[in-house]
């Protein structure tokens, strides 16, 4: 039997060699430019708050070799910790350790930490650079990464769940990122694919890097897969913490509210002369937007894909809202698919975590084109409706400058669902543009006309007068109030005051069956 | 060679750039009419421009070259 100090002494040096860690696979780690899991969740977390779990766990399968190539850990450092003083759940992968390759041990310490945060209400964090599957464990790698999808999927909704991508992410475990809410990258060390380039090779007969088939620009600007990308390790970690300094903890909580030290009853001066009077005039509404929040600090999301439409996080008066924006520099501000996609997932994240969405209109319309449809714009446009229509929390809508058509719908008018809607005095909302519109109502009298042209035009002029201004929206009620430019980061403020205590219940039911 | 693509589909208002002229990434090659918007047709890539191929008045869609730049 041992003693207790012979027990002392193994225990503090098998836990020293762990945390001191193989020499050159760290060299090797720090060559290609990036940190280690160890550093990695050291500078996440708040200095000296990280606790390890499960250590010394290693896999007990004893397959190919595994008996004597196994070590503690498996490849992945799991435990919590806190950021800015709040707790959360934290795994990192470890290349240097058995190259972060995902065995069964390695899994079940993953899945078991996003039980555990979703049981006691604390965000996850993911840090991922990892080979991909341990293939002598054959089945139970299988098993591990159904456990670890299945424990995001439960998890979703209830704490928010960030994933760094911060090296390779290959095959089937890119899935456990695509389940979470966030998905960060860092450039060129981060790459994440489905089928990698040697299967591609061999079924296509097509030559592809890694970097090609998924790193950092393919979901940042194509695939629409991430949110965020960093220049390197350090700026990820530290965007990690930037994103959650606006979440709450779980759905039950409200987001942290911080003390503003911005004026909510700044005045927005040069607001007016941001967004040009004439309609055909782009402006950038990323401007507007940063005029508005607290300190001009927004966090924009896959701010390189479907750039028509914009979100991101900002505050108002300390309280942490969503925005979601038409961007007119960008297929005109119009709605495509991807657009459509991009702000209703924001919309459900938003309203799963209590945090009020501000929407800013300026939309000519659905994208048209055969193109679109084939793509399935009813199928994708229809998700904004359902999430606005869904939505619990408080619902602000601004409209800046024109709304056409049924794209008004799709950015939440009261009907869908806003709590309050302002619009700006320079408004047109209408049915449709004035050229389909006249073409319509005045077909009988353009086509018997002597002067078609002459009296399309006039036509055109008079339905153009007629729902120019916020006159007919304040008539029927579509908004509640006129506001000036300058005047709209104090009326949102003012909106979200009088909206904080809205409580709704979703109406019974297992639950709705959202189109995809 | 990078071609410099039409983003939707619409109408060619101006041509901004000219064959031989140094553009910079983002800089304004043409401007289009699309969905009553004025949009600007930007150079993906920083570069020389090597050949215009759209005119004014002229109908786009995405697969339009509009220029190509080396």
């Amino acid at each position: 039997m041992l003693s207790r100090d012979e027990i002392d002494k193994r225990l503090r040096e098998l836990e020293e060699k762990v945390i001191r860690g193989d020499l050159r696979a760290i060299a090797k780690q720090h060559g290609e430019g990036k940190l280690t899991a160890r550093e990695r969740v050291e500078k996440l977390l708040d200095p000296g708050s990280f606790v390890e779990e499960f250590m010394l766990a290693e896999t007990q399968v004893t397959d190919f070799g595994m008996a004597e190539k196994r070590q503690p850990t498996d490849g992945v450092v799991t435990g919590h910790g806190t950021i800015d003083g709040r707790p959360v759940y934290v795994y990192a992968q470890d290349r240097t350790v058995l190259a972060g390759a995902v065995g069964s041990t390695h899994a079940q310490k993953i899945s078991y930490i996003i039980d555990t945060a979703r049981k006691v209400g604390v965000p996850l964090v993911g840090l991922l650079d990892s080979v991909g599957a341990r293939i002598q464990e054959g089945l139970d790698v299988t098993r591990g990464n159904g456990m670890i999808f299945r424990s995001n999927t439960v998890a979703s909704g209830v704490i928010p769940q960030i994933s760094a991508i911060m090296g390779p992410c290959i095959g089937v475990a890119s899935y456990s990122p695509a389940l979470t809410d966030f998905i960060l990258m860092v450039k060129g060390t981060s790459q994440m694919f489905i089928t990698g380039p040697a299967v591609i090779k061999e079924v296509l007969g097509e030559e592809v890097t890694m970097e090609e088939l998924g790193g950092w620009k393919v979901h940042a600007e194509q695939s629409g897969c991430s949110d965020l990308t960093a220049e390197n390790d350090e700026a990820c970690l530290l965007e990690i913490r930037r994103l959650l300094s606006y979440l709450p903890q779980n759905a039950q909580e409200a987001p942290p509210r911080i003390q503003s030290r911005d004026d909510p009853n700044r005045s927005l001066d040069d607001l007016e002369s941001l967004v040009p009077d004439d309609m055909r005039k782009p402006y950038n509404v990323l401007e507007v937007i940063r005029r508005i929040v607290d300190d001009g600090e927004f966090v924009e999301l896959k701010p390189r894909w479907a750039r028509n439409m914009v979100i991101g996080f900002g505050r108002l008066d300390g309280q942490t809202v969503g925005c979601v924006a038409n961007q007119p520099m960008f297929l005109a501000g119009s709605i495509d698919v991807d657009a459509a996609d991009k702000a209703s997932r924001f919309i459900r994240f938003c309203d799963a975590f209590n945090i009020p969405i501000i929407t800013l209109v300026d939309v000519p319309g659905f994208y048209p084109g055969k193109r679109q449809e084939q793509m399935g714009i009813i199928r994708h446009g229809a998700k904004m409706l359902y999430a606005y229509a869904e939505a619990t929390v408080p619902q602000i809508t601004v409209y800046l400058r024109k709304g056409y058509g049924g794209a008004k719908q799709a950015m939440c008018t009261r009907e869908m669902g806003a709590d309050q809607v302002f619009v700006w005095p320079g408004v047109e909302l209408a049915v449709m543009g004035g050229g389909g519109a006249v073409n319509v109502l005045y077909k009988r009298e353009i086509e018997s006309a002597p002067d078609p042209e002459a009296v399309r035009k006039q036509r055109m002029a008079e339905y153009t007068e007629r729902f120019s201004g916020p006159f007919e929206a304040l008539q029927k009620q579509f908004a509640h109030a006129v506001i000036r430019p300058a005047e709209t980061r104090r009326r949102l403020i003012q909106a979200l005051r009088i909206l904080a205590g809205k409580r709704e219940k979703p109406a019974p039911r297992k639950h709705g069956i959202m189109p995809v | 060679m990078t071609e410099v693509m039409a983003p939707m589909d619409g109408k060619i208002l101006h041509v901004k750039a000219k064959v031989g002229e140094r553009v910079q990434e983002d800089q304004t090659v043409a401007v289009m009419e699309a969905m009553k918007m004025e949009i600007q047709i930007v150079a993906p890539v920083a570069g020389t421009v090597v050949e215009i191929r759209v005119e004014p008045g002229q109908a786009v869609d995405p697969d339009t070259i509009v220029a190509v730049i080396q």
